[in-house]
């Protein structure tokens, strides 16, 4: 792709400010090449989502924009007049939405959404160029897998005549069998010579254009811009060489160590199908020892979580033996009953973990009905220093806080319980990657102090790598493209 | 949810309608203990309103505030007992439903479908025409036209409760079915039903009142707003104070009725800290 | 139709067909029950309620007892009720011996005259107002009409009547007060109900218009190029249809209730005025027939429906073959 000296996006000084009238994004300014890639980094609260937002002239009520924006050849327009920005809608801008399960109508065939205002030739042409077979016409979104669905996003935008398009979030949520989907897609976006200007919080994606520009965005404000391939190999500012370092492939190796420690979980010859359907799993063995860490990894639909529930004693195997220590989880309750306790799962969404209408502090307290209330109160004190936890948190509600505090308080909360063996499913994925660090760094040591076990499980190869010791793959029955 | 735009709420009208409705409670105090619904006195018949019967008397000489106030009792009455009843009912039997396993669910799933498939208040009717009024067919069939509608919503919420994360980690903890039922489930149970209950309520009220003005409702010359309003129709045009009385009564109960309990749904209620 | 929809439809109509099997029984029964779990003795009542109180004898009684069967065991009795029922024979009318079929008939004509045109009315005031409400939430046109929606909702119907019967019939003498002559008599009845259905269609419509156009699917078809117009034909009216249609069933409990008030108040000859007349009177095989149309088109109201939800949904179409 020659660069070409027109520009396709060009923003100055734009602010945009919250209801309360603070600034969230401050004095912004870029430019985009026609035909060229922009990336804006970020993290959660970064106020990335909201430029996007602000491009299109969608910011949600209350808040305002300032600053200028210049989309294509056309006249500069204030950021603060939505109806300018609207007006450019599908002629100038195109936008592929996070989430197709929102954007596309339950009620209306594939094909009414995608060729309204577009010939229905072009509209077989852009099904095409993203793999997608031409009866999709007729289906409707629900019977869409996930990653056809996000097809048909990217159709969209490819079907119409916008030079630009804007993507917010392309991976957010996604396995890493999808993660290369949504970045092939927006290559062909490239390709096809639309210009591409991204928001991200996934290195994966910034990576995937070192040809483009990449942005650093801070609490609303640029710490750094350039050439992808510059910033990411040798970043300049502090918060760009942390967040770089945050993806998993630069940890260091906190695993691999040789265990010959007693195993508190030993899984032989396991198999799980739910009724009528065929076997998700079968012939699964593997042992959890105590002080290390088992990732099993496999794409999504493989089963991974299910095989959380049954090693929990949640769910039932068809076949097989799980063994906790000396009983079979399986075969005795009131065995079963008596351990329970000590076998332990961490969530992927932690806030869900906590009754919403009452305060995380006392939902720790009322751990003392099942554990001995003997010293409970010190031993809760020193969990929650281990972890940083601040004192003020505890008179939050799970809603009030961010992703990372409500997660360390699950932990605080697993640790009271006094566990052999945590199985992690998924637990940072909805995490920024600075703070699935943070959080993964911890577990990592609380394994090795307590001994306990930790089986985790990801579909994140790279995380798998720098932090497990021994690595459990399922074979992927249902696929999904 | 964004309360503003989904439900109707006033604030200011609000508290204005709790300060009015202080204020009738207290006139109907004054009321029930003072005047004498059931004495006769035909040469009396359809005054106008004085300061003796500030609402007239009726084509039977009867003061009409007298039995509109005592009237409230009962109506009321047998309208909060009714959904109570109702709501215990149908609250406990959805959450069996949810908790207890597929044959319960199955079982007392077809009893609900079976006893919705009645419309309105046909059991009602029915149950009053053959038994000749009175108290029992309000009961029983206002109460069976309500639990079904309690126990399938207790159920529907509990079933979405039990499939939360925080479900499942209290269960893994070790927390006992009675706590778990208790504390997570119950509470978003409860919530739910409320503005059930509240528009139960007025829906029972408005029922007793219909069967009372079809002349199948309580026994005369027990005062009750439907047959009041019945009985003064043909004097509608001599004496509308009258006949207006009682429909007013059994409005102000059911606006306030079902206004309060959209007051209770539209605010987040969170425990103290 | 192809084979999976022949059985879709089943999968839908079935639990419906089901259900007014049930409810014919179930009904059928109750009054069976109620009729002999009373005190007193049967051939007196019938006789009473076909002779006249003050006319009834002993002789008549027996002569009862004997034509109706009366003295044989309950279970008996049960039995040939039952298949008397099956058999579609309703017997006469216990007050003026016409055969019930025809009476529950030819009133049920009126009721349905009556029904339709308040179900219609209530929409045309509904639809309009619920749409303009929904498309400014919080704007005047909201408040005011959701206001009058709950007001509205706190009226008991034979209040609503009485309030527009003195209204437009006694002080405005625009139209007649009751009875049953002309198209012009049913005019005040009809806007009675439509006023009752439409205080809570109302703010369903409202509801279901305010969380339609919030959805996102609706933002991101004007991305795609739609007007907003357009968008919300398109997009916006399917969508929002679903729980409007999903309520104009339940809507019809809501009816019965409404009717039988309305056409007592308004001594319109219909379906309602004649259970209410022949409950009193212990008529009871007119309260069986009556009671049994009434259940019968619950259930086939709630089918239509059902049918049409699944026209309009096409997810419900997945979670049914499921």
């Amino acid at each position: 792709m020659t660069p070409s000296s027109a520009c396709a996006l060009h923003v100055a000084d734009l602010v945009i400010r919250a209801p309360a009238g603070t600034a969230v994004v401050s004095k912004v300014s870029f430019a985009l090449g026609r035909g060229q890639s922009l990336v804006v980094i970020g993290e959660t609260g970064s106020g990335k989502s909201l430029i996007a937002q602000a491009l299109l002239g969608l910011l949600p009520a209350g808040f305002s924009a300032e600053g200028t924006i210049r989309i294509g050849d056309g006249l500069p327009i204030n950021a603060g007049c939505a109806d300018a920005l609207k007006s450019l809608w599908a002629r100038e801008i195109a936008f592929v939405p996070q989430e197709p399960s929102l954007a596309l109508d339950p009620t209306a065939a594939v094909g009414r959404q995608l060729s309204q205002n577009v010939s229905p030739a072009r509209s077989a042409e852009a099904l095409a160029a993203v793999d997608l077979p031409s009866d999709i016409f007729r289906f409707h979104p629900f019977r869409l897998s996930g990653g056809m669905a996000q097809r048909v996003l990217f159709a969209t935008a490819l079907a119409s005549e916008a030079s630009l398009v804007v993507a917010d979030e392309p991976t957010k949520g996604l396995d890493a069998d999808r993660v290369r989907i949504a970045i092939d897609l927006l290559k062909r976006l490239l390709r096809d010579g639309r210009s591409l200007f991204v928001v991200t919080h996934d290195p994966a994606v910034a990576e995937a254009f070192p040809q483009g520009t990449v942005v650093v965005l801070h609490d609303g404000v640029i710490v750094e811009a350039g050439p992808a391939a510059q910033v990411l190999a040798a970043p300049t500012h502090r918060y760009t060489k942390t967040w770089v370092e945050a993806h998993p492939a630069r940890w260091p190796q906190l695993g691999s160590r040789k265990c010959r420690m007693p195993a508190v979980l030993e899984v032989s010859d396991l198999a799980f199908a739910y009724r009528g359907q065929r076997p998700l799993f079968e012939r699964l063995t593997f042992s959890v020892s105590r002080g290390s860490v088992t990732a099993v990894v496999g794409p999504s639909g493989s089963g991974k979580s299910t095989l959380g529930d049954v090693v929990l004693g949640l769910k039932q195997p068809s076949s097989g033996r799980v063994r906790w220590g000396d009983t079979l989880a399986h075969e005795d309750r009131r065995e079963l009953r008596r351990w329970r306790q000590r076998y332990q799962k961490l969530h992927q969404d932690p806030a869900s973990t906590f009754l919403p209408d009452r305060p995380l502090g006392r939902q720790l307290e009322d751990l003392k009905e099942v554990c001995s209330a003997q010293g409970f109160d010190a031993r809760l004190s020193l969990v929650l220093d281990r972890l940083k936890l601040r004192k003020v948190l505890l008179d939050r509600f799970a809603d009030e806080i961010s992703g990372g505090e409500v997660q360390r308080i699950a932990i605080a909360r697993l640790l009271m319980l006094q566990p052999a063996l945590i199985v992690a499913d998924e637990p940072t994925s909805r995490l920024d990657p600075i703070v699935q660090r943070e959080v993964l760094t911890l577990l990592r040591e609380i394994v090795d102090q307590d001994g306990l076990g930790l089986m985790l499980i990801s579909h994140d190869d790279a995380l798998v790598r720098a932090v497990a010791d021994t690595t459990v793959r399922i074979k992927c029955q249902n696929v999904d493209s | 949810m964004m309360a503003s735009t989904k439900t109707w709420t006033a604030r200011r009208p609000t508290r204005m309608a709790g300060i009015l409705i202080c204020g009738l409670l207290i006139v109907a105090a004054w009321a029930a203990l003072t005047l004498d619904p059931l004495s006769q006195d035909l040469m009396k018949a359809l005054e106008p309103p004085s300061l003796a019967h500030p609402l007239g008397t009726d084509h039977l000489g009867r003061d009409v505030l007298a039995r509109v106030v005592h009237a409230a009792p009962r109506s009321l009455g047998i309208a909060l007992v009714c959904v109570t009843g109702a709501a215990g009912l149908g609250i406990a039997l959805g959450l069996v439903a949810a908790y207890a396993g597929r044959l319960a669910d199955i079982c007392i799933m077809r009893l609900c479908d079976l006893l919705l498939a009645l419309p309105g208040i046909l059991l009602a009717l029915l149950l009053a025409g053959f038994l000749g009024g009175g108290i029992i067919p309000m009961l029983i069939g206002i109460k069976v036209a309500l639990w079904p509608q309690f126990t399938r919503m207790s159920r529907s919420v509990a079933l979405g409760v039990l499939n939360e994360p925080h479900v499942e980690a209290a269960r893994l903890a070790g927390f006992p079915a009675h706590t778990i039922l208790l504390r997570h489930v119950l509470p978003p149970v409860l919530r739910q039903t409320v503005c059930l209950a509240s528009l139960g309520t007025g829906a029972a009220v408005m029922s007793i009142s219909a069967l009372g003005f079809l002349g199948l409702g309580l026994k005369p010359p027990t005062p009750e707003w439907g047959s009041m309003t019945s009985e003064l129709i043909p004097y509608l045009a001599d004496a509308p104070v009258q006949m207006a009385a009682p429909c007013v009564a059994i409005f102000l109960t059911v606006l306030t009725v079902s206004v309060l309990g959209e007051f209770v749904l539209a605010r987040r209620t969170r425990l103290p800290r | 139709m192809s084979v999976s929809e022949a059985r879709l439809l089943w999968a839908v109509a079935a639990p419906r067909l089901w259900q007014a099997l049930i409810t014919g029984w179930l009904l059928a029964t109750l009054c069976f029950a109620l009729t002999h779990a009373l005190p007193g003795d049967v051939a007196l009542r019938v006789a009473a309620a076909r002779i006249g109180d003050d006319r009834v004898t002993a002789e008549a009684a027996e002569r009862i007892r004997q034509e109706e069967g009366l003295g044989l065991s309950v279970l008996t009795q049960y039995g040939t009720w039952m298949m008397r029922l099956a058999q579609g024979d309703l017997g006469r009318s216990l007050v003026t011996g016409t055969p019930v079929l025809a009476e529950i008939t030819n009133h049920g004509r009126y009721t349905l005259v009556l029904g339709t045109v308040g179900w219609l009315l209530s929409y045309l005031i509904a639809l309009p107002l619920g749409f303009w409400a929904g498309c400014w939430p919080g704007g005047v046109v909201d408040r005011l009409s959701m206001g009058f929606a709950v007001v509205l909702a706190s009226l008991p119907t034979f209040l609503v009547g009485i309030g527009l019967i003195s209204a437009f019939a006694l002080t405005l003498h625009w139209l007649p007060p009751a009875g049953f002559k002309t198209g012009a008599h049913m005019v005040l009845p009809a806007l009675t109900l439509a006023l009752g259905l439409a205080a809570y269609s109302m703010r369903i419509v409202r509801n279901a218009v305010v969380e339609v156009r919030q959805a996102f699917y609706l933002t991101f078809a004007r991305i795609r190029g739609h007007s907003s117009v357009g968008a919300f034909l398109h997009h916006g009216v399917r969508n929002a249809a679903i729980p409007i249609v999903t309520f104009a069933a339940l809507q019809f409990a809501y009816l019965v209730d409404g009717f039988v008030i309305v056409e007592t108040l308004f001594n319109y000859p219909g379906l309602g005025d004649l259970l209410v007349r022949s409950l009193l009177a212990r008529d009871v095989p007119v309260v069986v027939g009556a009671a049994l149309l009434i259940g019968w088109t619950y259930a086939l109201i709630n089918l239509a429906a059902d049918l049409a939800c699944l026209k309009l949904d096409p997810r419900r179409s997945m979670r049914e073959a499921a």
